[in-house]
């Protein structure tokens, strides 16, 4: 014991002395961090928890490699450890000082990099500084213990150089810390599965991030813990004391050995690839922190207000400051600045009615239809694209559809964030029975499961939305619709409608009812409904109606679009397949097999079923005036995945079609922006350019007040804060 | 009495190279032991594994009465070693070193004692990158002292240092020796095993070849002084057996002739007379007593130093 601490306090007194060895351990990383900080502008946020990883992962590289590794192999070619190994010691506090060491000597550039990360770049408090820090000496331990190896196996000074060339590349460039692994190539991502830094770097970002502690993080901690304790068994095992003794070249296979932890993991990730996932979620958090100024813009704020000109200031994923008039200056709000004179600066478009399971059009074949799990985040990628920051699915596969919200809201996949009902509730031979008519039988049950809800009794009915609300849906979607003479279809009894309403009130979710006419938008009132999806498409509705629905805070979403597409392919009009937002959020070869389908005589069959369905764009136009008229909260919905209603660039259409129909652009963007998250139940934190509000946000050339049209030429999209780069979102997929 | 050190039919191979092939001796305690040889010849292989630095192909060995192949760390901490060619690390003073590798032992001496008596004092808080040579050496003497050993093991102490450092070494063995240490040194130093050993083995090709006190060597060799002589002009290569002399060797170029002889005060005038008569201008002439070199030569036929 004597020994140990004898040789730990010398051993630190030694490093003290050693210039080389204070400029690497404490110098080097904080040149780095200043030069990165400067180069990537820490200060308006984004980089800065990238740059303490990647300082601190530098030097837990550096401290195990050159710190340990080499100078073992220093320490036995000067012929130092031969004078110990006359003495009656083993290896043991030699190598056991040296960590001690060297964990000793971190812990001050630790503390440094995170004080001046927060001091210098504001960088938010540590919320789990012991995690961190636990982490960290874990780290240090592990790459000490494979420096300690390459000391033991390397034969010469040059040998040691190699070996730790080969390892130090790759662990510090394909591990994430100096490179997102989620900017890699697909294979190189798996590749980076295989290398320790990897684990360090998920560790330590996700520590900073501030939602993990080092109990998320057993499986990286603990493959490096094994990697410390094989590493350290393996160095005394092979410990030399003279230069003369010199090793077979097989044994640098016991590297292997130490690295086998992250071999397994890598096998274990190329398989489940949820450390993939997980980088990519904390790229994508950490892309969210930057700090943006858009100034001279008009703003458009979501609840009719408008200010002619303006800034806003964006930071850690929300709006910051809203400003009237001059910005401030850039540099002393920190943040990077974007001008957008002439610019109307808007929050994101919300459509409240797609549904993802179809695509909107048609493919040549069954088997070219994606599975939703590529489809639907696919599809949510289209309306972020299309400057849409929200959507609401009134009707999906239950599973697939949550999963995809997970997907969205974990960071992992970008795209519109997504709010759910799942399966439809409506009464067998109703309105979306119809569906399944097309799936083989066998696959029938399993569809109607995720898809339907055909509740008998008002008990039932109750069951099912709290079942539902255990899946947590964001709300509830019925059907009342008799359908017409050419396609009727079994009404559900409003009675159910109620029980649905009162249970899913108990939850807080937000119920919408799709109607097909007057009489459904009356008895879906009657209900208790919060949202009255469609209205009616075939007869006006009694303005007394639109009244109640105005006093009862019931939205109207009168999806014009659908109306418009049923009518122009009825008349055998394709030209919505050339809009140009449509041929940019494709896929093309979605577009062309449509084309060629509509042409089709499967095509002209559909078409002339579509004809049948006695659809109104000036009864719908009449409707979706009186209810403005009547003060009801107006809402977009698209309906998109209905023929020609493709993902994405809908409620732009939707909002020009409401244009036509004499709706105020005000009022129309207002239904489109703040009435849009008000029905999602978000508007507290949605739909809004509001200091505290989520940075949803849609920049457009021009003034889409004075033409509408405006609102797709995008210039900008901001997501939780990020600005997305639109030319590489379905790269992602 | 126990000896210090036990050695019989000590044997050590590395793979087809035969390092020590039989080796046999004993050191008493009190005792200052000699291995002279040249490079190679097995003496620090021999060391080592007395030390327990090396396990041995065959034989058996006692030192402190342990079996070195065995109890490893137990012979450690009582023996003392200086190893040929150590360093320590640049930046480490030399009170550090001496109290480091004291903690690594049970048994301590007095630092500071031991720091005076080996002219440390004044560079007590040198770095060791900064000491001389002769320093340094003195320091890994020190450190072969801190626990106070009974038995000290000096692997080649004076190599490479100049004379003048040499022979303040010397001294400082000397010390130890009056101070009833065992000592068992290895050199290729002629001089150094006479002044220093109370018992010297010579060691060529990993045997013993002659083992005794010096003198002792000295004596069971032939016992021949040797005259030797430099002339200017070559001499005849009919050299003819001068009175009392045993054998001659001559040098390639005729101007050096060395004659052995046991009554060198008979061989001399003969061997003038001889120049004289050849008409051979006579430059030098030196009368050399038989030393352990001459011994090593005779047995081996080459000289300890190439």
């Amino acid at each position: 014991m004597r020994a140990y601490i004898t040789q730990i306090r010398t051993n630190l007194r030694l490093t003290m002395r050693d210039r080389t060895m204070l400029f690497f351990n404490y110098m080097f990383p904080l040149v780095f961090f200043f030069i990165f900080g400067f180069m990537m502008h820490a200060e308006q946020g984004g980089a800065i928890v990238g740059i303490v990883n990647m300082v601190l992962v530098i030097g837990i590289l550096g401290g195990g490699f050159f710190g340990a590794g080499m100078r073992t192999v220093m320490d036995r070619e000067a012929n130092i450890l031969r004078r110990f190994k006359v003495a009656p010691i083993t290896a043991g506090p030699i190598l056991v000082s040296q960590m001690v060491v060297g964990l000793v000597h971190f812990i001050p550039v630790t503390v440094l990099v995170l004080v001046l990360a927060h001091f210098v770049y504001g960088m938010p408090p540590l919320e789990h500084p012991g995690s961190l820090f636990v982490f960290v000496l874990i780290g240090v331990l592990a790459f000490r213990a494979m420096g300690g190896i390459i000391g033991a196996v390397a034969n010469s000074m040059q040998e040691s150089q190699i070996i730790i060339q080969l390892l130090y590349f790759p662990m510090l460039f394909l591990g994430g810390a100096t490179f997102p692994i989620a900017i890699m190539p697909n294979w190189l991502q798996i590749v980076a599965q295989f290398i320790p830094t990897t684990y360090l770097t998920t560790g330590i970002t996700s520590i900073l991030e501030g939602h993990e502690t080092i109990w998320n993080n057993l499986a990286p901690a603990g493959a490096l813990l094994l990697t410390a304790a094989v590493g350290t068994f393996l160095a005394l095992k092979l410990f030399r004391w003279e230069k003369e003794e010199k090793m077979r070249t097989s044994a640098k296979l016991w590297l292997i050995a130490v690295l086998a932890p992250f071999i397994a993991m890598g096998a274990w990730q190329a398989y489940s690839k949820d450390n993939l996932v997980k980088g990519k979620m904390l790229a994508r958090e950490m892309s969210r922190t930057r700090t943006l100024l858009i100034r001279d813009a008009r703003l458009f704020l979501g609840d009719g207000n408008v200010i002619e000109q303006g800034a806003v200031l964006i930071k850690d994923g929300k709006i910051a400051e809203i400003y009237t008039g001059a910005a401030p200056d850039a540099k002393t709000v920190k943040a990077e600045a974007l001008d957008a004179a002439g610019k109307t600066l808007m929050p994101g478009l919300i459509d409240v009615h797609v549904h993802l399971g179809s695509p909107g059009g048609f493919y040549g074949s069954g088997d070219e239809y994606e599975v939703p799990a590529k489809a639907f985040p696919r599809e949510l990628a289209a309306y972020l694209y299309s400057g849409v920051t929200a959507v609401k699915s009134v009707g999906d596969g239950l599973d697939e559809v949550l999963k995809a919200r997970e997907a969205e809201a974990s960071g992992e996949k970008l795209g519109a964030e997504l709010f759910v009902v799942g399966p439809l509730f409506t009464a067998p031979g109703g309105h979306g029975t119809e569906y399944s008519k097309n799936i083989p039988e066998i696959a029938r049950g399993n569809f109607d499961a995720q898809f339907l809800r055909l509740p008998k009794t008002p008990d039932e009915a109750k069951t099912m939305v709290a079942e539902l609300a255990k899946r947590h849906v964001d709300g509830i979607k019925t059907i009342l619709e008799a359908g017409s003479p050419a396609y009727p279809f079994v009404r559900m009894d409003p009675a159910l409608v109620k029980a649905i309403a009162e249970e899913a009130h108990k939850f807080k979710l937000p119920v919408v009812c799709h109607t097909g006419n007057s009489r459904d938008v009356e008895d879906a009132v009657n209900a208790g409904v919060d949202g009255i999806e469609h209205g009616s498409m075939t007869d006006v509705i009694p303005e007394a109606l639109f009244a109640r629905m105005k006093q009862a805070g019931i939205t109207f979403d009168p999806t014009l679009d659908v109306v418009e597409a049923f009518t122009m392919l009825a008349q055998g009009k394709f030209d919505m397949l050339d809009r140009t937002l449509v041929q940019q959020v494709g896929p093309k070869k979605l577009l062309d097999s449509t084309r060629k389908f509509l042409q089709s005589p499967d095509g002209e069959k559909m078409r002339a079923g579509l004809a049948k369905y006695p659809v109104s764009m000036a009864i719908c136009n009449q409707n979706l005036l009186a209810a403005m008229r009547a003060g009801v909260t107006l809402v977009t919905g698209t309906d998109a995945g209905n023929p020609t209603i493709f993902h994405g660039p809908g409620v732009h259409r939707e909002l020009q079609l409401w244009i036509e129909a004499g709706i105020p652009a005000s009022v129309a963007l207002q239904a489109a922006t703040f009435n849009g998250a008000q029905l999602l139940r978000a508007s507290d934190r949605m739909g809004l350019i509001k200091k505290g509000y989520q940075a949803n946000l849609l920049l457009v050339d021009g003034n889409p007040l004075k033409d509408i049209s405006v609102t797709e030429r995008i210039s900008m999209v901001m997501l939780k804060g990020e600005r997305i780069d639109r030319s590489d979102l379905f790269d992602q997929h | 009495m126990e000896q210090a050190i036990e050695v019989k039919n000590l044997q050590k191979s590395y793979g087809d190279v035969h390092a020590v092939r039989g080796i046999d001796f004993e050191v008493a305690p009190g005792e200052v032991f000699g291995l002279l040889g040249p490079n190679g010849a097995g003496k620090t292989t021999t060391v080592e594994i007395l030390e327990g630095l090396r396990p041995r192909s065959a034989g058996d060995v006692k030192v402190l009465g342990r079996d070195p192949g065995i109890e490893v760390k137990a012979l450690k901490d009582r023996i003392g070693v200086c190893l040929q060619s150590t360093n320590l690390p640049d930046k480490i003073t030399v009170r550090e070193a001496l109290a480091l590798f004291q903690s690594f032992y049970s048994r301590s001496t007095d630092i500071d004692t031991l720091i005076d008596r080996l002219q440390l004092s004044e560079k007590r808080h040198a770095y060791y990158q900064t000491l001389s040579g002769g320093q340094k050496q003195r320091v890994a003497l020190a450190l072969a002292l801190v626990n106070d050993p009974q038995l000290v093991f000096l692997d080649e102490p004076t190599t490479g240092l100049d004379p003048q450092v040499r022979l303040e070494i010397h001294s400082l063995i000397s010390e130890l020796r009056d101070a009833k240490r065992t000592i068992l040194i290895t050199t290729h130093y002629i001089e150094e095993a006479e002044r220093l050993c109370d018992r010297v083995a010579i060691v060529d090709q990993g045997k013993i070849i002659a083992l005794g006190t010096p003198r002792e060597i000295q004596a069971r060799t032939l016992g021949t002084s040797r005259v030797e002589i430099h002339t200017a002009q070559p001499m005849p290569a009919d050299v003819p057996n001068f009175e009392e002399a045993e054998k001659f060797t001559m040098s390639e170029d005729r101007k050096v002739l060395n004659v052995y002889s046991a009554r060198p005060a008979r061989t001399l005038p003969d061997l003038v007379k001889w120049i004289d008569q050849n008409g051979i201008d006579l430059e030098d002439i030196h009368l050399k007593r038989p030393t352990l070199e001459d011994v090593f030569i005779e047995l081996t036929g080459k000289r300890l130093r190439d």
